[in-house]
């Protein structure tokens, strides 16, 4: 099987931002999302003037990306301060009038899963009141995100259990093979049938693990 | 002939010890780690080599670069031998220079003839 392509996560990701800034008409829209090591990172964005460097990351805090993780609530900025280096990201979008942003959690089955960044939008207009619009765009990137991690995680475990797996069976089979094969001299009839035995079942075992990493089913034997 | 097999499996080390010694007729040099490959492919001057791709401290990817960017060692005819065999896996390996790439686990009893394969165009083989 080729390897599943995570960049098409990706690209889907970043669309649906694109799709979210341009139909709430503001001009910039961020997906803030928990690593594996416990960093919060920009996993996708739209709209921001600078890129942002791959290896910015922050530790939950009491900012408001991290309040607005814990507390599952929509919130708006001005009164809590932002996480560490996340204002110097969104400063340059901001202008006197224009510079609220509001931060949405995306929501998981049993947890906060990441925020959703939008803004910056007048400082006058109110969005407390759109709240289910905007978990529902919250709840729609959480969908594009965990599909995401769910093929990163298949990349690396597809080869890793390949790896496992045929490594003890390349002992098996091969000291099998060699005492089949004659290598030490004969063997008793009964013996060897049973040694036979041992080394198909391996077989069936490595035909197992390529029909599994080529998708495709094993073929039913009658 | 001489083979240098780069695997860090003790079990698998033994096989193929004794699949290239019994079956193969060659002089088998075994290195367990990365690093070592390179001194061993110089000190050694061994016919060919048989590489596994996730060893300590270096991978066989690398080792198979920095063979073959070497003029002491670039002639040296490279196998892969590895469980890693996903498919552009296999295309990387080749892509390096290496001879070819065999999948784990192998059959012993034709393992020689398959190693033969590879090498008859570079003009050698082992077993007889």
């Amino acid at each position: 099987m080729e390897e599943i392509s995570a960049k098409s996560f990706e690209q889907v990701l970043q669309s649906t931002l694109r799709m979210i800034r341009t139909s709430w008409k503001i001009p910039a829209c961020l997906f803030v999302q928990m690593d594996d090591t416990q960093l919060l990172r920009i996993r996708a964005s739209d709209g921001l003037p600078t890129t942002i460097p791959a290896a910015f990351g922050f530790k939950p805090g009491a900012g408001i990306i991290s309040q607005c993780l814990e507390k599952n609530q929509v919130l708006e900025s001005g009164k809590i301060p932002w996480d560490e280096g996340f204002e110097a990201v969104l400063k340059p979008l901001e202008t006197p009038q224009v510079k609220k942003f509001i931060i949405v959690p995306v929501a998981g089955q049993s947890r906060t899963l990441g925020v959703l960044v939008l803004g910056p939008v007048e400082n006058s207009r109110n969005y407390l009141d759109r709240e289910a619009e905007l978990r529902g765009a919250g709840n729609l990137c959480a969908v594009l995100s965990a599909y995401w991690r769910l093929y990163e995680w298949m990349n690396n475990f597809l080869p890793q259990i390949n790896h496992e797996l045929r490594t003890p069976l390349t002992a098996i089979q091969g000291s099998l093979g060699m005492v089949l094969g004659g290598v030490f001299g004969n063997v008793g009839t009964e013996v060897k049938a049973m040694l036979e035995m041992a080394h198909k079942g391996c077989e069936r075992t490595v035909l197992a693990i390529e029909a599994y990493i080529n998708e495709k089913a094993p073929e039913k034997k009658s | 002939m001489k083979a240098l097999v780069a695997e860090d499996d003790p079990d698998i080390q033994l096989i193929l010890r004794m699949v290239l010694t019994r079956i193969g007729k060659c002089e088998v040099v075994v290195s367990d780690r990365g690093d070592e490959v390179l001194m061993q492919a110089k000190s050694s001057n061994p016919d060919f080599i048989l590489l596994d791709v996730m060893l300590p401290e270096m991978s066989g990817y690398d080792i198979c670069k920095a063979l073959k960017a070497d003029p002491a060692t670039n002639a040296i005819p490279i196998i892969f031998l590895t469980a890693r065999a996903m498919p552009s896996e296999v295309k990387e390996a080749m892509n390096m220079g290496a001879l070819g790439y065999l999948a784990k686990p192998f059959d012993p009893m034709t393992l020689v003839t398959q190693i033969n394969q590879l090498l008859g165009p570079a003009g050698c083989s082992i077993g007889g």
